[in-house]
């Protein structure tokens, strides 16, 4: 075992200065994935969490981006049967948005592209996403939540934790992230679109969570948030 | 690429693409785009268009007996066949093990045995990435007792076993020299002249550790003026390199790191005046 040099300062010490390297480190990137949940709970708080979350999922990569990917798992844990499950869901969305800033770059595929394809032959389509898209769905309203702890809101609004579900659609636009609101129709369109559904198997699902689902409507604003990548029959 | 650069921080990306900064090259810390894609590789994609660019790893814990992470080396290798850096360069330190990161850097003992590692480890990444990197001396708060080398005896070793090339922080420098007890130019003088290509001049702060002064290398303030002096020593025995300008925390606004990259091209150019 390697012996550390004393010198005036205790071998103790010294690695104290490194250990704190560590803790201030990871907690500062963590806080810089995780705005929301900071502001929801306090730097105070936030800290500590962050501590147990390094001890529990210490970083794997010189890479310290990737540290927040388990963060949501953690706080599901620690929050399970408490009136704070609702954080565990606040943090997928902010992984979320994380993963859609550094997704690969693809283009967004252009409407005119479905001229082609004779009408009887469109519950075979079947629509790859863009790579900078996440669907996220929760019993709580998270994009209220994320909306009013944003910078410059000022937070104060009290949301109504009953006042779920939501939808919503992160995605990348011109390098830039955004958060959009999806209907549970357009929701479950999208995500069996995004599980490889054909699209009339993905329009059966949207119609059974919403029986005035209207596709037309539906694609049109799915091709003018430039969700999909590619289609295929 | 010659003359003072600048660090490259995402914050600064639109301005610089926007008003087009005097400013001689741009050094980034690779890992900061990794990332496959997005609004920050797009950015440097344009700025290396218009400047030279140096890529700088923090996170491939070379000296760590760990096996080298080929995940990282192949994120790195994109990189570099991407935005053709000028220069590569990464830390003589170990930040990994057991695949846990402590994503800061560790000092190696300064022993035969971790040379021979190392060397080993920088011949590895050298062939990964075809072409020479330069290894830069952190500052470190810990020495081990088994040490058999000096750091600059280390260092050199490394450089005749590796080939790699040297990038050379006076700040790092001079804050091991005040905590570890060692002069200076024992450093200047005992490292291969030829092997460095890179200045780095950074601030770092004065604090306590026990009852004890310690300087930490904290990256986040002017260059202090006992660095600026030892960087003049620099030059006169290295000659003139490319020199950055390393601001990693606390990030303050272009224009004060313009204004330390030209209080560094001053010295250079005072230099090359006298030299003439």
């Amino acid at each position: 075992m390697l012996r550390i040099q004393a010198a005036g300062i205790a071998p103790e010490l010294r690695l104290g200065i490194y250990r704190n390297n560590l803790q201030e480190g990871f907690t500062k990137t963590l806080a810089l994935e995780f705005p929301v949940i900071q502001r929801l709970v306090g730097e105070d708080y936030f800290r500590q969490l962050a501590l147990r979350f390094l001890a529990h999922h210490p970083s794997r990569s010189g890479d310290l981006h990737h540290i927040g990917a388990p963060f949501a798992a953690f706080l599901r844990d620690e929050f399970v049967g408490t009136s704070y499950e609702y954080f565990a869901e606040v943090a997928a969305l902010e992984w979320a948005w994380q993963e859609c800033l550094a997704a690969e770059d693809d283009e967004a595929l252009d409407p005119k592209a479905l001229q082609a394809v004779p009408p009887h032959d469109y519950v075979r389509l079947q629509f790859a996403l863009r790579k900078a898209a996440r669907l996220l769905e929760s019993a709580f309203p998270i994009m209220r939540i994320w909306e009013v702890n944003q910078p410059g809101d000022s937070g104060a609004e009290i949301i109504d934790l009953a006042s779920g579900p939501e939808f919503v659609l992160v995605h990348r636009v011109a390098g830039c992230a955004r958060t959009t609101r999806l209907s549970a129709g357009e929701f479950a369109l999208l995500s069996g679109l995004a599980r490889a559904e054909p699209l009339g198997a993905a329009l059966d699902a949207a119609l059974l969570c919403e029986p005035r689902f209207d596709l037309a409507v539906s694609l049109q604003r799915s091709f003018t948030l430039g969700v999909f990548a590619r289609v295929s029959f | 690429m010659s003359g003072a650069g600048i660090g490259l921080r995402a914050q600064h990306h639109t301005e610089i693409l926007a008003r087009r900064p005097a400013v001689n090259w741009f050094e980034a810390h690779s890992e900061n785009y990794f990332g496959a894609g997005g609004a920050h590789r797009a950015q440097l994609a344009r700025i290396c268009s218009h400047y030279p660019l140096s890529l700088h790893g923090v996170g491939l814990s070379i000296g760590s007996t760990d096996p080298l992470n080929t995940d990282h080396l192949r994120q790195l290798k994109r990189i570099v066949r991407e935005f053709e850096p000028v220069l590569v360069s990464e830390h003589l330190s170990w930040s990994s093990v057991d695949g846990r990161y402590l994503n800061d850097l560790l000092p190696l003992p300064y022993t035969e045995e971790a040379l021979r590692h190392t060397a080993a480890r920088i011949g590895d990444v050298q062939d990964a990435l075809g072409r020479q990197i330069l290894v830069e001396n952190i500052s470190s708060y810990l020495k081990f007792e088994c040490a058999e080398l000096t750091e600059w005896e280390f260092l050199t070793a490394l450089v005749r076993e590796s080939g790699c090339a040297i990038l050379l922080d006076i700040n790092n420098l001079y804050v091991n020299s005040m905590n570890h007890g060692f002069d200076a130019r024992s450093y200047l003088h005992g490292i291969p002249t030829a092997a460095v290509r890179e200045f780095h001049l950074a601030g770092h702060t004065l604090t306590h550790c026990g009852n004890r002064d310690i300087r930490i290398d904290t990256h986040s303030t002017h260059v202090g003026s006992e660095v600026w002096q030892l960087y003049g020593v620099a030059l006169q025995h290295f000659g003139p390199r490319p020199t950055l300008i390393e601001w990693d925390a606390d990030i303050p606004a272009l224009c004060v790191l313009q204004a330390e990259a030209a209080k560094a091209d001053a010295m250079i150019e005072a230099f090359r005046a006298i030299a003439a």
